[in-house]
């Protein structure tokens, strides 16, 4: 693959949208190529940038919501209109269209996990189950430079490397088209993934499974990965396992609580 | 109600096509439930409801030049395009930069970078080839890129960027 083929494939690979032979083709490029990294890495900043600016705007929904529901409760009453019980069934109209619309809107919404998670699943299985080839670096010197380059504190890589678990490797990620510092930390007997980046404000969703350390801690199971998240006032950060749900939450414990 | 929100956001950007984005949003959930038995089960909810949207916007558009389309709005005025914001200088550069795009350019930012659908999905929301959504994608982050060079932020991440870049090469030397 040359730098005109990755230019023009770059928003599918952003979106993780390469079948898997492509998208090896294009990490194996982007190793050789730093212009085609560089120029990677500031759409992904270029990216966040503006996710960040509009996401961060005040839209209030709740009395357009409001409308919405009094207009489908009106357009529900006009399709089937007695004229005695009128009010009752305006009423009853307004719950049934209220039920309606969200089962429209909303029932899928529920189950729904942010990308980022589906992301973090789909890059632990290639990267520490499979084992794919990726430029990793082992030094816990080097890893903490590259944190501090991605405003992440060293200190907070430093402090993930102790009690029952150590820093084995790490590197630079793409997940939901941000970069996070992917590290993987070895409790002796397994591999975990924790992926980092630094707080933008824009909170990561996900069913609450318990409160540690003051940090509220999701989990998710996606596909044969479990997943547990947490934020810190600086932080984002993601854990990963292949083994169980708890050993993801004891990571996850562990993380919330030195970070 | 859980895409209102994400709605809203995408339709006070779109320009002056419509009278307002509350009333274009109303519509367009309105519709949703009208047409609910057309929705395919399996299928993403919150692509269709865009794809609403914006055959919303679009026929919208194109008829309010003759007569006004929507409904007004019960209480108070309708929040006018994109300008109930309170954010900081750097966001403020980003957004005006974001409305300053193309109609094109700007719809593929909101709906593939703010709001993270796929290229697959965009092209089913705006029925178009995948192909010329990735060259509108492309093109529109130029085009920002171009728009916001001034900005310090931008200059000091593309440093890292290129430290970053040398880095990951020397390691595999």
């Amino acid at each position: 693959m040359n730098c005109a083929e990755v230019r023009k494939l770059a928003p599918l690979y952003i979106t993780a949208e390469l079948d898997a032979a492509r998208a090896a083709e294009f990490d194996a490029h982007l190793k050789v190529c730093p212009a085609c990294m560089q120029e990677l890495q500031r759409q992904a900043r270029l990216d966040a940038r503006v996710r960040e600016a509009l996401v961060a705007e005040g839209i209030d929904a709740v009395r357009m919501d409001r409308l919405v529901r009094k207009r489908i409760a009106a357009d529900e009453k006009s399709r089937s209109v007695p004229a005695r019980s009128a009010g009752r069934l305006a009423a009853g109209a307004a719950a049934i269209a209220a039920v309606v619309l969200l089962a429209i809107v909303g029932y899928r919404e529920l189950p729904r996990v942010p990308r980022v998670y589906a992301d973090a699943a789909f890059d632990h299985q290639l990267e520490i189950v499979q084992q794919q080839p990726r430029a990793w670096l082992t030094s816990a010197a080097e890893i903490e430079a590259l944190a501090g380059q991605q405003g992440i504190s060293p200190s907070a890589v430093a402090a993930l490397s102790s009690g029952a678990y150590r820093l084995v490797r790490g590197k630079l990620c793409f997940l939901d088209r941000q970069i996070y510092l992917h590290l993987v930390l070895s409790d002796g007997t397994q591999e975990v993934s924790v992926y980092l980046r630094r707080s933008d404000g824009v909170p990561l969703s996900g069913p609450v499974r318990e409160v540690a350390n003051g940090r509220l801690v999701c989990t998710s199971d996606i596909s044969r990965e479990h997943l547990a998240s947490f934020e810190t006032p600086q932080l984002v950060a993601l854990i990963v396992s292949d083994q169980s749900a708890e050993a993801a939450l004891k990571a996850a414990r562990f993380a919330a609580t030195v970070l | 109600m859980p895409h209102s929100r994400s709605l809203l956001r995408v339709a006070s950007h779109l320009g002056p096509g419509v009278d307002s984005a509350e009333d274009l949003v109303q519509e367009t959930l309105l519709r949703a439930w009208r047409g609910y038995d057309r929705f395919e089960p399996d299928t993403n909810v919150r692509a269709w409801l865009f794809r609403i949207l914006f055959n919303v916007f679009y026929s919208g558009w194109r008829r309010s030049r003759k007569h006004p389309v929507f409904v007004p709005l019960e209480h108070g005025a309708s929040v006018p395009f994109g300008r109930s914001r309170v954010a900081a200088n750097d966001a403020v550069a980003v957004v005006e930069a974001v409305e300053s795009l193309s109609e094109e350019h700007r719809t593929v930012v909101l709906l593939g970078i703010v709001e993270g659908f796929t290229c697959r999905e965009l092209a089913g929301i705006l029925s178009i080839p995948i192909g010329t959504v990735m060259s509108r994608l492309s093109r529109a982050r130029q085009a920002l890129r171009e728009r916001l060079a001034p900005q310090r932020a931008e200059t000091s991440h593309s440093q890292a960027s290129h430290l970053l870049a040398e880095r990951e090469v020397s390691e595999l030397r």
